[in-house]
């Protein structure tokens, strides 16, 4: 596919341009502290320095917070009349970062195994994705580099990358063709050489890094069912769920009906998300509870995303390395650290 | 026939009972699904049974007590309205302290010997706990906060007449911030009391770029042990986080954190 040579005015200039046609979601400061993927409007400030990853991921947009599922009548036979509520219109997720990129490849995943999501699967479709190049890491916080996010662009239709002052535009798909069309960008001259130079820019290393080959991590989370590691880090735990719903590549959640008061007979199913680390998470009909403890749900979450997803996907891992989880958490719980601890207890007890 | 209906106002501002009455788009609907028979702040009249009653305000003197008991007998679903009936609010700050204290502070020395001495004042001395509704009768539904939530009242009335079982947040606060893509109180350089504060309430004074301050109580197991030494490390002393739990949370279990503190 083709690449350019654009000036940042430029790349501006068309992310504005690109946003009057269809709603466009940017990184974006809103008042309060920090970035929001929000709609692009005239006032909008298109910035890729001083990056900082959003609160909530991008890949939330298609999975927002609370949603129809579909609605139902009753019809005077007492047949109910199902409706499903799905949201085709037309989006571009622009500056999403190598790891947040990833989340949304890795939920496509979980969206189209065992019962495909329609709700999910109906906005994806409907979504093109700009991805966006990290040279440095964000914060502290960041390792994407140590779980394979880094380099991660596959699934954009574009991806820029920040060098000398300029961007680097990689068109990588048909649906990205289309957004640069009639642009009239300079084409990238060498672009072997300049990825060669970008690759050289790249910080090294990148960000935090584990203990031991990452190849290892799943056979050692697997081994570690009854560590004190668990324990160790839910001392400081709220159960606030924050991890998880912070989180590109968490998508559970819960549903409930609800009747019109005016007309009892209709009514809608609304999804919204749920949590594993939220105490009720696994409780079940009946009341009992199989995980009511937090160090038993903190494992569960772990093991999520370090064995039993990336298995089932046949992957490195099902974390991103975005680090949002340890970055939001007022306890300060990292998994970065917990998956380390669990580490070197594997060292001294296999 | 449609489900009778009572309202009844204890220790409180009654602002719960108008927070329903706010309810105005929706107002005539509901009254299409039930009868109210009992309501002081919208009707006159009274009933001898009721099939829902809603109770407002916290339980201070033991002649509310009897009132209370009473409303129990001949309701078949006591539904607590509102902070003070579900954890006592701010008034159970008197919790901690002496009535003959509380007393003097309001009314000065020499009343505060006329309630030990005149047999007209002494049932006063009966105000020695306020209590949450929950602490005298057996309750089968909370609407928390301060105010109550309308659209959790909505909900808990269309479950009872539909008959399903209504669902209200165990989680924390921080799961509606998160819903709600809110900085976080902490990194707006302030302190909070969501991580341990029963959600539900779409983390309204947050959103609205306040803290929370607990108004609707604490979760269950909420981890005050950590939650203390995260005000610490945030610089508040002992009196001030005692200050903070006690705000609304003072007949809550846990609300003694911080005792020491106390003045």
């Amino acid at each position: 596919m083709t690449a350019f040579l654009v000036s940042l005015d430029a790349v501006s200039a068309w992310i504005r341009h690109l946003a009057c046609g269809q709603t466009l979601y940017f990184p974006q400061q809103s008042g309060q502290s920090g970035l929001r993927f929000l709609p692009v409007d005239n006032d909008s400030e298109i910035r890729f320095d001083g990056y900082q990853p959003s609160l909530a991921p991008p890949g939330k947009k298609l999975a927002p917070a609370e949603e129809p599922l579909f609605r139902y009548r009753v019809g005077t036979d007492g047949i109910p009349v199902i409706q499903p509520v799905l949201d085709a219109s037309p989006r571009i997720l622009a500056g999403v970062r190598p790891c947040d990129l990833r989340g949304i490849h890795l939920l496509d995943q979980v969206n189209q195994q065992g019962h495909p999501d329609p709700h999910y699967l109906t906005r994806r479709q409907q979504t093109v994705l700009i991805g966006c190049d990290c040279l440095t890491p964000c914060d502290e916080h960041c390792f994407c580099d140590a779980v394979g996010s880094l380099r991660w662009r596959e699934n954009a239709d574009l991806f820029l990358t920040r060098i000398d002052g300029q961007f680097l535009l990689e068109v990588q798909t048909e649906a990205g063709q289309r957004l640069v069309a009639n642009q009239n960008f300079p084409a990238c001259p060498d672009l072997a050489g300049l990825k060669a130079h970008i690759e050289a820019q790249r910080a090294k290393p990148f960000g935090r890094q584990w203990h031991a080959d990452a190849g290892r991590i799943p056979g050692i989370v697997a081994s570690q069912w009854s560590s004190p590691v668990w324990d160790k880090h839910v001392e400081r735990c709220f159960s606030c769920g924050t991890c998880n719903l912070v989180c590109p590549t968490c998508y559970c959640f819960d549903v409930r009906d609800d009747f019109q008061i005016e007309d009892p007979s209709a009514g809608q199913r609304v999804r919204h998300w749920d949590g594993c680390m939220l105490p009720q998470f696994a409780q079940v009909a009946g009341g009992h509870d199989f995980r009511p403890a937090p160090a038993a749900r903190q494992r569960h979450r772990v093991k999520r995303k370090f064995e039993y997803l990336n298995e089932r996907c046949a992957t490195t891992s099902f974390c991103t390395g975005c680090g949002r989880c340890g970055r939001q958490c007022t306890a300060g719980i990292d998994i970065f650290d917990i998956v380390n601890d669990l580490i070197d207890h594997a060292e001294v007890t296999p | 026939m449609k489900p009778k209906v009572a309202f009844f106002d204890f220790a409180s501002c009654e602002g719960c009972q108008l927070a329903v009455l706010n309810c105005e788009d929706i107002l005539l609907d509901l009254l299409a699904l039930v009868d109210i028979v009992e309501f002081r702040e919208a009707i006159t009249g009274t009933a001898p049974y009721y099939d829902v009653a809603f109770i407002e305000g916290s339980i201070n003197r033991e002649q509310d007590a009897e009132r209370l008991r009473d409303i129990r007998a001949r309701s078949a679903v006591l539904v607590a309205m509102g902070a003070c009936a579900c954890i006592g609010n701010v008034q159970a700050r008197s919790n901690f302290i002496a009535p003959a204290e509380n007393f003097k502070r309001v009314y000065g020395s020499e009343e505060r010997n006329q309630v030990q001495s005149d047999p007209e004042f002494w049932p006063l001395w009966a105000h020695t706990r306020v209590r949450a509704v929950r602490e005298v009768v057996k309750v089968d539904y909370e609407l928390r906060g301060c105010p109550l939530v309308p659209e959790e009242f909505v909900h808990l009335v269309k479950s009872l007449v539909a008959g399903t079982i209504p669902r209200f947040a165990a989680h924390a606060v921080c799961v509606e911030c998160k819903m709600h893509e809110n900085t976080c109180v902490f990194d707006r350089g302030d302190t909070c009391m969501g991580q341990i504060t029963r959600g539900g309430c779409q983390a309204i004074c947050i959103t609205n770029g306040y803290r929370c301050d607990g108004c609707r109580g604490l979760v269950p197991n909420a981890n005050m042990a950590a939650h203390l030494g995260l005000l610490q490390s945030k610089g508040l002393d002992n009196r001030e986080i005692a200050n903070r739990y006690r705000l609304f949370c003072s007949a809550e279990p846990l609300g003694r954190v911080g005792r020491s503190g106390h003045e």
